[in-house]
């Protein structure tokens, strides 16, 4: 029989064993492969989008203002040199009117050009035809909102609009959810024409354009700057949208990221501990293999050989873990951002990438089990076992290597889009755990000590065994533990984070919206409309404060902005200022010609109190607005914090027809009816209502559903460590058979036994508790010193310290259950035979 | 006088696949309170498996064992772990103490594992004493690694009498050890058996070991084949059992 037949039945002999080290490899490679094929599916889902966003359109000129890109601009890109086809669109969110139950009715209405549109974007039509002239009042849907809202050819659909209900008549139906991915399917295209009267307009949203060469270029760029000269834009091509796109999942995918390289560490752990038990208990076999003229090469394959049949089965069902995984994760992104990732897994590459590195990080772990095997003498391993201190300073050394092997295949495999984001991050946290880890065996002992003092009142015996069944195999028992503390310092870390982030939230919307519920319209609602003035006549109203928000123009960067009342938040006392005057950069809000800046705008932009700002306004006109404040926190907006500046300049050189948001707030006391009869009249006004505490707690379930994956992450983490305590219990028991069958012999029962086996565990899993607690407050630290939250947020994460606590328990009181059955069981007879 | 210990026609099998292995084929004997018994015999002959069956270890397969008037072969295991806890002791072969435990611990560990509190009052006293008798005062809180062989095996006979118990088993006590420290732990046994009346039932290969009983029973093939019977002697020449033997043929 040859060596590696040996090796593959000495995998066979303890089959529990490599079952669990099967299953360690199975759910790290599981999680790197979800992570890979979610990375592949995303970069899949946002080229599938692009094209549907932009169809055939090479370039896409975007108004910045909100009154649209003018007739005169769009005439003057579609004669523009090189430039094939040039089709204006207006797009607006708006409601329908009829609709029943419980939908809103929103809807997403696009403006087009019946005869340069299709030529951008093919519609594909399951009934009816396209549109054909641009004035006629018709409309094509899509078929998702003809299925929701039962329309079809022929119904009558009427939309609201700036003026008068508009009636329109469906002549066609679109196939699926349509092109605009943003509208959820529910999109209605119309003619230009109607569409700039129903909403008032003058000029178009954007300006899709087809360039005659196809190439985006920078010459083409220049071209436009030269005919549009009266009024902002934004230019994009379909690579600029995909790489929007991208960076909107960026954060999530480079976390995934790392929390992946995290589990298949600690899987490393499970496999270093696992091939090196089994080296151990067959140094005897590998000593006789050697003084029957084995050489150190053969040994060191006899060994790997068993690492890699490991490693293969592992890497295999762990890709179907992997597939599992990634669909969950697919959904949470879609949950988050609404963005529809299709995940494949069947991703060639991605599973053949994730398979490598199962296997490689196996026979990583194995190497110093392999080399350390390859140096028994012969005459040593017939003598005795191993010599402890040595395997352990090798074992602790070759994790290091380990640790270094997957933060280099994380950094291979860290997503692309992600660039740097998160980077740092992750090396720190990598190295926090490395040194815990290195740490662990020396604060392992007493530790044990203190923790088992309490236990040692109830059962004397039980925890004297115990800990001395830890100290046995010092490196072992440290690997294992290494893994449960990796485990729960992710579990403390996350879940601080998480406190933190929702008590971010939270604490900025109380402190910059000044009202208790937020009453928002998808459509600008007139400040000289009668919705203001009649909400806040309505019993137990203190104040409604209209808001807008919109983007401004800066040097070319465009810039979140919110025009607002100054008074109404001075008198509210909102906003935290940390330079200027409160009440007068609030009232200079409301004279006009001021802005108030959030404090992360005015680091960005090198702002102080006293400096001006131009904004361009177009015509190549800017207008001045001198900083009169700056807050801690401003209103959200968009991606970020909005400028504050007040409605005199919005509403004047600006252009901002309207607010799209009331901050509404109620006298202290009003009663249940006075706030449902806002919410009535906010309905008629089509304004959507929503109390404070609703946004808060959507942001909270939010923030939940990010963490909650994240958490996912850490439990299997955990999960490997559990089946790493399985494996060293399991071990523990074996190799102390013979001692079990004499304690068992003088008088031990068999609940004693067993609870022997318990208590191990509850020491174990009581010292990686507060080991896992004390890492991942350090972690959890620095990860808000990165954010800037540490101090701000809860002081300590008690709930997530408790969890960890108990998760440390009962993980290992679970995992004890078979070796402490498996002791419980000890044959004396057959045990005292034993050797 | 009653017997301590006795064997009513006790068989016992081994399943071991396909075949069946008759270990003992009816073995009857009696053990009276205070009397060193040896079972001598060849390996493979049943001899440990009658001390299993004897020490309640283990169930035969027919038959029964009386231990103080009491069958014991029928015993839950609950009262089977009870039984070999105050009841009786144990030395094995290998020396099978817990390496993580101090000599007085190991010693104390009968006491332990009954939840009692083996630091204080009588049963302190008592350990004393099994050290004393042992003589490995000084050596108290030495871990088994430290010890000399000898050494470990006085520890485990020391741990095997500190209970008082009623019947010391011994499994072959010196098969590990040298001539001479040999000697050392069969004097031991033989002092508690002298001193102490303490009845002792010594499975051995080994005539000069057996040497010390006061009657030896041969078994051969899973049967008592031979009663030799030597009474107490101050003297443990082995001659006149080695001579016997040579006459029955072993």
């Amino acid at each position: 029989m040859g060596l590696s037949r040996l090796s593959a039945r000495t995998l066979t002999a303890r089959p529990l064993r490599s079952l669990l080290t099967i299953l360690g490899v199975a759910l790290g490679v599981g999680v790197l492969s979800a992570s890979l094929t979610l990375g592949a599916g995303l970069e899949a889902a946002i080229n599938r989008t692009v094209r549907d966003l932009v169809g055939n359109a090479d370039l896409r000129v975007s108004a910045f203002l909100e009154r649209g890109l003018s007739d005169a601009t769009v005439e003057a890109i579609r004669t523009m040199d090189g430039v094939s086809v040039a089709a204006p669109i207006v797009e607006r969110r708006t409601f329908l009117s009829g609709v029943s139950g419980t939908n809103p009715g929103t809807v997403t209405v696009v403006g087009i050009d019946p005869t340069t549109y299709p030529t951008v974007h093919p519609l594909e039509l399951v009934g009816g035809a396209l549109l054909l002239r641009a004035d006629e009042r018709s409309a094509v849907i899509t078929e998702a909102l003809a299925t929701a809202e039962g329309y079809a050819l022929g119904s009558e659909l009427t939309v609201l609009g700036a003026g008068a209900p508009t009636h329109l008549r469906v002549v066609g139906i679109v196939a699926g959810s349509g092109p605009i991915a943003e509208a959820g399917g529910r999109t209605v295209f119309v003619p230009i024409d109607v569409a700039r009267t129903i909403f008032r307009l003058t000029g178009v949203t954007r300006v899709d354009v087809v360039l005659a060469d196809r190439t985006p270029s920078q010459a083409a760029a220049d071209r436009l700057a030269e005919v549009i000269t009266t009024e902002p834009y934004v230019l994009a091509t379909p690579a600029d949208l995909a790489a929007g796109l991208r960076a909107s999942t960026a954060d999530f995918q480079a976390t995934t990221a790392w929390l992946a390289a995290i589990v298949l560490f600690v899987g490393a752990f499970l496999i270093i501990n696992t091939i090196s038990m089994t080296v151990s208990e067959r140094a005897r076999e590998v000593g006789l293999l050697r003084a029957a003229g084995a050489t150190r090469g053969q040994i060191i394959r006899f060994v790997l050989v068993g690492a890699a049949i490991l490693g293969v089965l592992g890497s295999l069902f762990g890709l179907l873990v992997g597939a599992g995984l990634g669909a969950l994760m697919a959904n949470s992104i879609r949950a988050l951002t609404g963005f529809a990732a299709q995940v494949d897994p069947l991703s060639a590459g991605s599973l053949a990438l994730a398979f490598l590195v199962g296997l490689g990080v196996t026979t990583a772990g194995a190497m110093e089990p392999a080399i350390r095997a390859s140096r028994i003498s012969p005459v040593e391993a017939l003598r005795a076992r191993f010599d402890v201190p040595a395997a352990r300073r090798g074992r602790l050394i070759w994790l290091t290597a380990v640790l270094g092997f997957v933060a280099v295949l994380a950094l291979l495999v860290w997503p692309p889009a992600s660039g740097s984001i998160g980077a740092d991050r992750a090396i720190v946290v990598y190295g926090v755990l490395l040194v815990a880890t290195l740490a662990t065996p020396l604060v392992l002992p007493p530790l044990a000590r203190i923790i088992g003092l309490p236990i040692s009142l109830i059962l004397r015996l039980e925890e004297r065994l115990a800990r001395g069944s830890m100290a046995r195999d010092r490196s072992r028992t440290a690997l294992t533990l290494g893994a449960l503390v990796i485990g729960l310092a992710m579990v403390v870390a996350l879940g601080w984070t998480a406190d933190a982030a929702r008590h971010r939230a939270t604490a900025w919307l109380a402190d910059v919206v000044p009202g208790d519920e937020v009453l928002t319209s998808i459509r600008r609602v007139g400040r000289t409309e009668p919705a203001q003035g009649e909400l806040a006549a309505l019993p137990g109203v203190r104040s409604v404060s209209p808001i807008a928000t919109f983007d401004l123009a800066y040097h070319g960067v465009r810039i979140d902005a919110a025009a607002i009342v100054g008074a109404d938040f001075l008198s509210d006392g909102r906003l935290t200022f940390l330079d200027g005057d409160r009440a007068t950069a609030l009232r200079a809000l409301d004279t006009g010609g001021a802005a108030i800046l959030p404090e992360a705008a005015a680091r960005r932009l090198d702002l102080a109190v006293g400096d001006s700002i131009g904004v361009a306004l177009g015509d190549g006109a800017t207008l001045d607005l001198r900083i009169a404040g700056i807050v801690s926190r401003s209103l959200p907006s968009g991606g970020g914090e909005a400028i504050l500046v007040g409605w005199p300049d919005a509403s004047g050189p600006i252009g901002v027809t309207g607010a799209d948001v009331f901050a509404v707030r109620f006298v202290p006391g009003a009663t249940p009816a006075e706030r449902a009869a806002v919410e009535t009249l906010a309905a008629t006004y089509a304004l959507e209502a929503n109390p404070l505490t609703r946004i808060e707690g959507a942001v909270v379930d939010a923030l939940g559903r990010v963490f909650g994956l994240f958490d996912a992450f850490s439990l299997i983490a955990l999960l490997v460590a559990a089946l790493g305590i399985v494996n060293t219990l399991g071990m523990g028991v074996l190799e102390r058979v013979r001692e079990l069958g004499v304690l068992r012999a003088i008088g031990m029962t068999r609940r004693q036994a067993s609870r022997m086996v318990v208590t191990e565990a509850i020491v174990l899993g009581l010292a990686g508790s507060v080991l896992g607690i004390l890492v991942g407050l350090g972690i959890g630290a620095i990860l808000l010193q990165f954010s800037g939250d540490l101090g701000r947020s809860p002081v300590l994460p008690w709930g997530s310290m408790a969890l960890a606590g108990v998760l440390g328990i009962s993980c290992s009181i679970v995992a004890s259950y078979y070796p402490s059955v498996v002791a419980a069981r000890v044959s004396i007879i057959r045990s005292l035979q034993f050797s | 006088m009653p017997a301590i210990l006795e064997a009513r026609d006790l068989t016992k099998q081994f399943d071991l696949g396909a075949t069946q292995v008759e270990a003992l084929r009816g073995v009857s004997l009696e053990v009276q309170a205070g009397e060193f018994l040896a079972l001598m015999g060849p390996s493979g002959s049943g001899k440990s498996t009658l001390l299993q069956l004897l020490a309640g270890l283990d169930r035969p397969t027919s038959g029964s064992v009386v231990f103080e008037g009491r069958d014991i072969s029928r015993l839950s295991d609950d009262e089977a772990t009870k039984l070999r806890r105050e009841r009786t002791g144990f030395v094995f072969q290998a020396f099978n103490l817990i390496p993580l435990l101090s000599v007085i611990e190991n010693i104390g560990l009968p006491f332990t594992i009954a939840g009692l509190d083996a630091g204080r009052g009588e049963l302190r006293e008592r350990i004393r004493d099994v050290i004393s008798l042992v003589e490995l005062t000084g050596k108290e809180r030495h871990r088994p690694d430290q010890l000399s062989q000898g050494e470990q095996q006085r520890v485990a006979v020391a741990r095997a009498l500190v209970t008082k118990p009623s019947v010391l088993f011994a499994d072959e006590p010196t098969g590990n050890l040298d001539y001479t420290t040999g000697g050392e732990i069969l004097e031991a046994l033989w002092l508690t058996a002298e001193a102490s009346a303490q009845t002792i039932v010594l499975v051995t290969h080994d005539a000069r070991a057996a040497a010390y009983a006061d009657r030896v029973l041969v078994i051969g093939d899973g049967r008592i084949t031979d009663e030799i019977t030597l009474g107490r002697r101050q003297d443990h020449s082995a001659a006149p059992l080695i001579a016997r033997l040579a006459q029955i043929g072993l």
